[in-house]
């Protein structure tokens, strides 16, 4: 089921959910732009929207740890790639993230990782916005897992690309992004293709 | 509202009398009563059936006043009955204006019944069959029950023929009182020092949650036991159905019988492992069972240093567009970390990280990875009875290609 059918008016009054790890494909979270909040609150959530029109608040990535480096000297923080069959995600934890950092410590690359984490878009002065991955948990993970994930989020974006129009956040995306959504059903075949039948 | 029917049952009566009646002027009376001066349809019935029984001087027909003779699964709320029964369960009296509860049964199917402390009736003996004239039926939270009261006659009758409960299937199972034959399927633990005991039980049709609260003489049910549940309690807690045992009658059965749960499936990520979870130390005052803190403290008995040790899992399944908070028993826990109670203690016994070792290590063996789980699901929150590793399936990918491919 897509999420579009049931947006952020599903929070009801008074009962917590959880909100939902979309499965996005570096290619297409590296598009994405726009980013808002749904609500006025300091604790209300922030989404940013896929270009494939579904808003998105958290992300699950299987992927390869490429790359680890610890920055910072005060406040400490790890900056992680972690790379798909379409592109690479940049990965953060900082010491906001304690539970995150401590097991970015323990990982070495080249890795298999599981990441869930909140994507954030950083827009410098000058040059393209960064979309960047908040993370809020990186654990080693192996090939099972990862080809599994490349089906699991290449049925996702298909799905998204087929069932957003005429929704909410479908339609927005069409309207703020210049490309249309079926440009990422290249992407997908040709991520799917890099699998072993 | 339809009268034709009432208005048929009355002129039968009458006509079988000898005085034939039209039906027409029948349905005018019960229209008239019921739409003009708010009578109540039963209470309409009695008064037009009173009017031609008056008129045609039939003595026999009157006594509709204090209720028509009626089997137990025939009379509707509000009505005066007279009903015959055995008294299959007797419970404590919740109030001093209440004198006797229990459970009065028929060939057609049980139910409560309440004496009024001030009915001044005679002493209801379990296992014995009397007849009440004149009981009226009430409804309370929904379900129907008997009252008898000063106006009631009861008398003791005898009845040679046993009585044999019938059983219902669960999936059809409504508030009042039921029989069932299920197994059971799962025990929880307990929430409250009163009960005894509850848990699932099951049958082939579906499954109902049950309570057995602690009174003298009560057992608990064994695990996996097959039973004949006669004339239990089926209350309605929002919605949803629960058996309260106490009034049954418990038979042990032989052999096993293909039970439905009803149970729910998730699968998706495991995306986030909740505090808690792994090792836990329980409180081991009998039927508390809560989880102590590190410093060995129950939030109701206090510092238990003869704690029990426990597996569990809390954490969050998520399949990119809902989630499911999962909650695993230490059977479950077990089996899918590979690691026993016995090994965790171990680890924990023999680690300078004590309990958080075996925190750790159930996260590294479940977090962002693939989780199908089945069990029961209530608002979002599935209690796992049974859980399994998803791995890469490549005939998926042929059609998914497909898929991706159709604009090219």
């Amino acid at each position: 089921m897509m999420g579009n059918g049931r947006p952020a008016q599903a929070r009801r009054e008074g009962t917590f959910e959880r909100e939902p790890a979309r499965r996005v494909f570096a290619g297409e979270l590296r598009e994405s732009r726009v980013h808002f909040k749904e609500g006025q609150d300091e604790k209300s959530p922030t989404y940013i929207l896929l270009p494939t029109g579904e808003r998105c608040n958290r992300i699950f990535l299987v992927g390869t740890l490429t790359e680890k480096r610890k920055q910072g000297e005060q406040n400490l923080f790890y900056r992680a790639r972690v790379v798909d069959p379409t592109g690479t995600f940049f990965v953060m934890a900082g010491s906001y993230q304690p539970e995150a950092m401590q097991q970015m410590a323990r990982l070495e690359p080249p890795a298999f990782v599981s990441v869930v984490g909140k994507p954030s878009v950083y827009e410098p002065p000058d040059g393209a916005p960064l979309i960047s991955v908040r993370c809020e948990s990186i654990t080693l993970s192996d090939k099972d897992v990862r080809d599994h994930w490349v089906l699991d989020t290449a049925r996702a974006t298909l799905d998204r690309i087929d069932h957003s129009p005429g929704t909410p956040d479908g339609e927005r995306a069409r309207k703020e992004y210049a490309g249309e959504p079926a440009m990422f059903r290249r992407m997908v075949f040709d991520a799917l293709a890099q699998l072993k039948i | 509202m339809d009268f034709s029917e009432t208005a048929e049952r009355i002129s039968q009566k009458i006509t079988s009398q000898g005085h034939p009646v039209e039906k027409a002027g029948i349905e005018v009376k019960l229209k008239r009563l019921v739409e003009e001066f708010g009578v109540p349809p039963a209470e309409a019935e009695r008064t037009v059936m009173n009017e031609f029984a008056r008129e045609f001087s039939l003595s026999g027909l009157r006594s509709s006043g204090p209720g028509e003779q009626k089997s137990l699964n025939q009379v509707i709320s509000g009505e005066w009955v007279t009903v015959e029964g055995k008294v299959v369960a007797l419970t404590a009296s919740p109030s001093p204006a209440i004198a006797q509860t229990g459970i009065l049964a028929d060939e057609s199917g049980g139910m409560r019944f309440v004496v009024w402390a001030k009915a001044n009736a005679a002493t209801l003996q379990i296992g014995r069959w009397y007849r009440l004239d004149s009981a009226v039926v009430d409804q309370f939270k929904g379900v129907l029950n008997l009252k008898i009261h000063s106006g009631t006659k009861v008398t003791e009758i005898t009845r040679e023929s046993a009585l044999a409960p019938e059983v219902t299937p669960i999936d059809k199972l409504s508030p009042g009182v039921g029989s069932v034959r299920a197994k059971v399927v799962q025990e929880w633990e307990s929430t409250h020092d009163r009960i005894l005991q509850s848990g699932m039980l099951a049958d082939e049709t579906g499954s109902v949650r049950f309570v057995l609260w602690k009174e003298e003489g009560k057992e608990r049910l064994n695990p996996s036991g097959l039973y004949s549940i006669y004339y239990a309690q089926v209350d309605d807690y929002n919605g949803r159905l629960s058996l309260n045992l106490n009034t049954a009658t418990l038979l042990p059965e032989e052999g096993d019988i293909q039970v439905r749960t009803g149970d729910a499936s998730f699968s998706g990520a495991f995306v986030h492992l909740s505090p808690g979870s792994g090792l836990v130390k329980r409180c081991p005052v009998e039927g508390c069972n809560r989880v102590l803190s590190r410093q060995n403290y129950c939030p109701v008995h206090e510092i238990q240093p003869g704690f029990q040790y426990d597996l569990r899992i809390k954490g969050w399944l998520d399949n990119g567009d809902e989630t499911r908070e999962v909650l695993m028993q230490r059977k479950e826990t077990e089996e899918i970390t590979g690691m026993t109670l016995e090994a965790a203690r171990e680890m924990a016994e023999n680690n300078p990280l004590g309990m958080d070792e075996v925190f750790l290590s159930v996260r590294e063996k479940l977090l962002g990875r693939y989780l199908s789980c089945t069990g029961r699901e209530i608002e979002r929150r599935l209690l796992v009875s049974c859980c399994e590793f998803l791995h890469y399936q490549p005939d998926e990918l042929a059609g998914l290609l497909n898929r991706s491919g159709g604009a090219l």
